[in-house]
Formats: C-alpha cells, structure tokens, sequence
C-alpha cells in the first residue's frame, strides 16, 4: 500500500472549505512534530530545508489522531467536515 | 428548521442508534443527528460484535435481521518477530452454536441499518449533518445548531453519541479540553478483498465459520499489536498503536502496516488479498479512568464519547458497551420525560444503570490493564522469547538437549531479567 495513492482506495468528497486549520507558524518552533510521522493519512509534512510545515486536509480520515498528539494547539480550527463532505467510508 | 423534539441524539452509530430506537419504540419524538451522507460512513473498527443484551431485550429478533458476516469459532493469538511466529488458536464447538459469541461485520453497512430501524421504531434520520453549538436558555438545554443544512434543532435534551473526540461533551463541558496522548491509541486497517473460497481453505473454515487473529510483536518495537478477521470474501488487517510511543518512535502507521503485511507469515494469510480500502481511528486506550461527565444538565454522554471501549484485555470490546449504554441513555430519558425534570439530578438514573450494567463493572474490573501494557517488553523481549524458546524445543539436529525449565530461565534472565519477569507475571495476573 503506497499512502500516496490514498485517493485510489479511499473516497472523499472533499469540502472547498477545510474543516482543520492549521497555524503553521506554530509549527516552525514545534520540538517533535509527532503530527508528521502520526497522521495515518500524511497530511502534515516538514521541509527541514524550507523550516515549513505544509497540511492538506483533502485525504483526511478523520480520525482524531492530530488533535490528540498537536500539544503546541497549533489549529485555529479542529472540528469534522461540514454534513455530507469528508472520507466516506464504504464497507470497512 | 427548528422543530420541536422530546430528545436530539448526535451520531448514529452503535450508541447512538441504540438510544434512538430505544426512545422512540417508547414514544418519545426522537431525531438522531448524522454527519455521514449515511450512518456508518465514518465509522470504521477492526473488530467483531460480540452479544447486546440491553438491544435484544428492546429488539428481540435483532440478530435475524441485521447484516452480519462470519461468526468467529476460532479466535487466536499470535507472538511475532520479523521472521518468526509462535501462534496458539482456539476453536470451540460452542462458539459454532447458537447464540454465537460474535460476528464481524462492516460498519457502513450495519450502522446504516441499525439507524434505519430506529426510524422504523419512528425517530427521524437526519443525516449529513454536523452537530455545531449546544444553546442554552439560561442554564437548562434547549437545543443544538447544525452545520452543513443550515438550521437548529430544539429538545430538552442531548444524548452525546458523537464518537471517540465528542466535541458535544466537550461543549457541555463534560470532557477536558485535552487528551493525554499516553491515554490514547490510534487503529489502521486495510482491507482485503478475497474470494470466499479461498478464505474457507486458508483459515480451515467451513459454512459462515470466521476466524479473528490478534498479533503481539508486530509493531517494530511500537507499543501495540495487530489483527486479522476474516469477513465472507475480504480480511480486515490492521494494527493498533499506543499514540505517545508512536510518536516517540518516529515511525508512521502506513510503513509499520506495510511491514506488518510483508512479514512471512502474515504475508501467507493475505497473499492473493486486493487492497479495497484504508481506515484510521483514534481509540481511548485508557479504560476506567478515562470515562467523562456522563451526565450534564439536559445531556447524557454515551459510547466511545463516555470512553466505553476495552481495548485492553484479552477481548476487543466497543460496540457492545456502546450499544448497551446507548438503550440505558434511552431509558434514562424515558424515565426523566415521566417525571419532565431533565436536569443533571433528573438524569442521574443513567449513572446507575450504567453502574449496575457489565460496562462499568468490566471497565473497573480492568482499570489496571492500561498500566500493565504500557511496559516495551511485551512489544519486543516477550515475543522473541516466547518464539525462540518454541523454536529450540522443535528443533532436532543430533546435539544433546538441554532440560527445558532450565532453558527457560537462561533465555529469560538474558532477554528479560528474572526481576523483570516475575514483576510483570505479577502485574498482569492483578491487571487481568
């Protein structure tokens, strides 16, 4: 299983607006980041070269783990997609 | 859309459908709030459904009619290194006998009718739609605010079912605002399509025969394990992480999943399997001590959101225990409808019906089994023990053998050191 290929196995409708966001600036000054090595959808990803973190909620699974590991409350926003939108799951 | 009802549920999965059916087969004007497209469309466990006792006495030919897969008669344990195993499985004549001990099933399938017989029993459905704010007048509840259909909901009271991080608990001011991450675990699963026969053959199966495998050892040194059930033509797979060690290792689900699958012998039992699909979930591995508030003014917290879930012991336990509380939650409101008090005092009879029910009585009976795994050895000296020792015992090449009970301890002082060993048999004989 390749975590790149999420979309190809999982279905999303995904929402145009984002039901996490993040304060990346948060981040910069993180000690662990446990989010990128964490999240089972790799949404959250570290440029040691850039000193950047970039997060995509598109293939989001919802599954609470950011909140709980983020200890920095870096989100401005946590809370599920809006009714209808996010991954729906088909027969897991 | 801001319509009058006896009660608003949040989340119709197992708690939740349970507390609206139990409800509404009693009368009351229910409506259960969902924010799949479906019920069940957010839903994913790696796991099996063991009895309802409190659902079948409100539902009685509940297991006639709901979409089940395989009932498992073989249950087995499995301790891993990279290249070995040491498995030991039971199969039990009773467990092929009705009333089975459990059934895996898909949850997109079996939370959708679930919820569907709770509108049968009269509640309404509104699904694709995500429960926002509590309103409040005054300090008594009058409501909630709903996003995705734009609109409010009015009823003297809310049964939290909304899972695992239940914002409405946190919003009732019910739940910390934090979780400990020592406290929680995080769940993938692949699941593999196989056909039928081919599943019957390779797991020694007959009939709606299913098998459930759980796995210590397999997490690379990560505390947690694995599982394998079978369901009719696919294997749910997967494996379970404690979230302050997976985050310490530095290791992702996904690479430790994958070396999970390649493992020779897991990669026996899912070879010819076509991924299907990849699930997540955040489960509160904390037991006991982790249950919230389960009762505010006007709301009662019921299922994963009361952190009913055993993931602990030697069973796998949620949807029962969510289930269970859910009819208790309902008759809890029942109850406070007849006398119309819907305060905290009001709904205090859901706090001893809970205590009188198993659920309470199992989480107290292994509130110490958290501490118990939280010890690296199990993850990584133990199962190495157990499959080097299994390993020199079989093995015959024309050299003396050396007495066993001796072989044992030398193993073991090396491994784990004598202190160690007797401490942690110790601590999981009171754990357990």
């Amino acid at each position: 299983m390749n975590i790149d290929e999420i979309f190809d196995f999982t279905s999303f409708t995904i929402d145009r607006e984002p039901h996490i966001v993040l304060d990346a600036n948060v981040c910069v000054g993180c000690d662990n980041r446990g989010c990128t090595n964490c999240c089972p959808a790799r949404c959250y990803t570290w440029s040691e070269e850039e000193q950047k973190m970039t997060f995509v909620y598109d293939g989001c699974l919802e599954c609470g783990t950011c909140y709980v590991v983020c200890h920095r409350k870096a989100f401005t926003r946590w809370r599920y997609p809006r009714g209808g939108f996010g991954v729906a799951y088909r027969m897991t | 859309m801001s319509e009058l009802y006896d009660a608003i549920v949040v989340g119709a999965g197992p708690a939740g459908s349970s507390a609206a059916l139990t409800m509404a087969r009693a009368g009351l004007k229910v409506v259960l709030v969902e924010r799949g497209s479906f019920p069940g469309e957010k839903n994913m466990f790696g796991g099996v459904l063991h009895r309802l006792p409190a659902l079948e006495e409100v539902f009685p030919d509940f297991w006639d009619r709901a979409p089940l897969e395989r009932h498992i008669v073989k249950k087995g344990v499995t301790f891993m290194t990279g290249d070995s195993s040491f498995s030991t499985t039971i199969e039990a004549g009773n467990f092929d006998r009705p009333p089975y001990n459990g059934y895996t099933i898909f949850r997109p399938r079996f939370d959708r009718w679930l919820a569907e017989e709770a509108v049968k029993a009269g509640a309404t459905l509104l699904t694709r739609s995500t429960v926002d704010e509590l309103v409040y007048e005054g300090s008594r509840l009058a409501g909630v605010t709903i996003l995705g259909r734009e609109g409010k909901l009015s009823a003297p009271v809310v049964v939290a079912a909304d899972g695992v991080l239940s914002f409405t608990a946190l919003k009732a001011g019910l739940r910390r605002p934090t979780f400990n991450e020592g406290q929680m675990a995080v769940g993938v699963k692949a699941l593999l399509d196989m056909p039928r026969e081919m599943i019957d053959d390779r797991f020694g199966l007959v009939r709606d025969q299913g098998f459930a495998n759980e796995f210590v050892g397999c997490t690379a040194g990560v505390r947690g394990g694995g599982f394998l059930y079978t369901n009719y033509d696919s294997l749910s797979v997967g494996l379970v992480f404690h979230l302050a060690s997976l985050k310490t290792s530095g290791k992702t689900p996904y690479d430790l999943l994958n070396q999970f699958l390649e493992q020779p012998q897991v990669a026996k039992m899912v070879c010819g399997g076509r991924l299907q699909e990849y699930s997540a979930h955040v489960i509160r591995g904390g037991g006991y001590d982790m249950i919230p508030e389960l009762v505010g003014n006007g709301v009662l917290v019921t299922g994963d959101a009361a952190a009913f879930c055993n993931a602990t012991g030697l069973n796998l336990e949620g949807i029962n225990l969510a289930s269970h509380s859910g009819v208790l939650a309902g008759k809890a409101v029942i109850a406070a409808a007849g006398k119309g008090d819907f305060s905290r005092k009001g709904l205090d009879i859901y706090r001893q019906l809970l205590n009188d029910s198993y659920v309470m009585k199992d989480l107290k009976l292994y509130r110490k089994a958290p501490h118990m795994l939280h010890n690296d050895r199990i993850y990584n000296e133990y199962p190495e023990l157990v499959t080097s020792l299994m390993e020199y015992i079989y093995r015959i090449e024309g050299a003396p053998k050396e007495n066993i009970s001796k072989l044992f301890l030398k193993a073991a002082r090396e491994k784990v050191g004598l202190g160690n060993l007797v401490g942690d048999a110790l601590s999981a004989w009171r754990a357990l």
